[in-house]
């Protein structure tokens, strides 16, 4: 018998399904906008009329609020165009959980990616790999980029490979962009450091509360 | 997102409905299990052993060898987790579902890197090319990982290159080269061999050539149709 339970549940989960491919093709064409360093495009993809919209980048900081996720886009994430610039980040290993209620969803992409920098002399060829954690929010039909954080996992000269160069890991000393709040996590590969399982793998949920705000820091590795 | 009501499921027969309820249902075991895996690849690369954690495997099924599965756990490789990491990402997804959405078959492709510290000596970078085969059963609590071991194809010291650079499978005591090649390093790249294709994807009538759902033998479908 086809009871309004099993039509609700299959409503649901045709909903989810478009959901995750929308979500997967979103992050797709925010990754492209990055690698060709797009300022106005990445934004495009952001919950920016939300106030706790978030971007947090490294160890640069948390950006929240419009004004702080746009000038972390435009002053830390796209440089000046230069020649010899690429960057090649890729979307690998999904993890999608959209809520049963079908207005946010978490999210987790593992990350390689390679750059070319430019200095004095040839551009330095680089690894740079992290993996990127995001809640999306569906405003009107759309799922947009609600808080999204790249955790930096090796930065490093190609040539020396991510045990002898960890020249890059961390920032330099220098002061940090006057609207960024303090990193919630940066631990980035190095020779001394241990990995811990962070960004956590995101788990079913009925719908978004307070408390999953750091999901992705989640410890708890039972649940 | 769809535009798919609830009026618009009440247009369809019961039979008609109770296919596409089915369906989405696979396409959905088809997202569990890239999650599934995902947190496999989390796990394996923190390796904090003994650590309590959301069972992955299907330890209790009567077939699964839960005895090595917990030794195996238990045993720690290197004397210190500074400096070490494994780090697969996992792409080239081949993921094929049962007609019944009861078990699924997968294979996926993943170029790594690596950090390799035995005995607390300066890091080795590794990088690991290999693949990701696997069986996965769906149990009451969701969709579980019955069989499936990393298959190796090149694991190499960073610099030296994976023509000339093969590290073994990193074990206590360790095993050697000839060891090595009948377990994890069995297909692995050999400059003076011809590649075995292994493992093959799962076919899309994959459950109806292997019906026994735990079989893992489809990897090997590829030997009996060796190019000559």
């Amino acid at each position: 018998m086809i009871t309004e339970e099993r039509k609700q549940k299959l409503l649901m989960n045709i909903r989810k399904l478009s959901s995750m491919h929308e979500i997967q093709n979103t992050m797709g064409r925010l990754t492209a906008a990055l690698n060709f360093q797009r300022a106005d495009e990445i934004l495009s993809f952001f919950a920016l009329e939300r106030e706790d919209v978030s971007l947090e980048y490294a160890d640069e900081g948390l950006f929240e609020g419009k004004e702080a996720v746009c000038a972390a886009v435009h002053d830390i994430i796209v440089r000046p165009e230069e020649k010899g610039y690429m960057l090649d980040m890729q979307l690998t290993t999904p993890m999608i959980e959209v809520a049963d209620d079908v207005k946010t969803a978490k999210a987790l992409w593992w990350c390689p990616g390679i750059a070319a920098v430019p200095t004095e002399t040839d551009p330095q060829a680089q690894w740079c790999w992290g993996m990127t954690g995001v809640d999306f929010i569906l405003e009107n039909g759309t799922w947009k980029v609600w808080h999204l954080h790249y955790f930096r996992l090796i930065r490093c000269d190609y040539k020396k490979g991510w045990v002898e160069d960890t020249s890059m890991i961390n920032r330099l000393n220098t002061p940090v962009h006057p609207l960024s709040k303090p990193s919630t996590y940066h631990n980035p590969y190095s020779p001394l450091s241990v990995r811990d399982g962070i960004p956590a793998c995101p788990r079913p949920y009925a719908s978004y509360e307070d408390s999953d705000r750091n999901w992705m820091l989640n410890r708890d590795k039972t649940k | 997102m769809t535009d798919i009501t609830l009026q618009d499921l009440d247009l369809l027969s019961e039979e008609e409905f109770e296919q596409i309820e089915l369906e989405t249902e696979r396409l959905m075991s088809v997202w569990e299990i890239c999650s599934l895996r995902g947190q496999a690849a989390i796990f394996h690369d923190d390796q904090h052993i003994g650590e309590h954690r959301r069972e992955l495997k299907t330890l209790d099924h009567p077939l699964f060898n839960k005895e090595a599965e917990l030794k195996f756990r238990s045993t720690a490789v290197v004397d210190s987790l500074e400096g070490n990491m494994l780090i697969h990402p996992l792409t080239t997804p081949v993921i094929e579902v049962s007609a019944d959405n009861t078990a699924a078959r997968a294979v996926w492709w993943s170029l790594g890197i690596e950090g390799l510290s035995r005995y607390r000596e300066t890091p080795m970078a590794i990088i690991s090319a290999g693949m990701v085969p696997g069986v996965h059963l769906k149990e009451e609590d969701g969709w579980k990982i019955f069989s499936g071991a990393w298959q190796r194809t090149t694991k190499n010291e960073y610099h030296a290159g994976w023509v000339k650079s093969m590290v073994p499978t990193n074990t206590r005591p360790q095993i050697s080269k000839e060891e090595d090649r009948q377990r994890l390093g069995r297909y692995a790249y050999q400059k003076d061999e011809i590649r075995k294709p292994v493992p093959c994807p799962p076919k899309k009538d994959t459950f109806g050539a292997y019906p026994e759902k735990t079989d893992d033998s489809w990897l090997l479908d590829n030997l009996k149709n060796e190019r000559q």
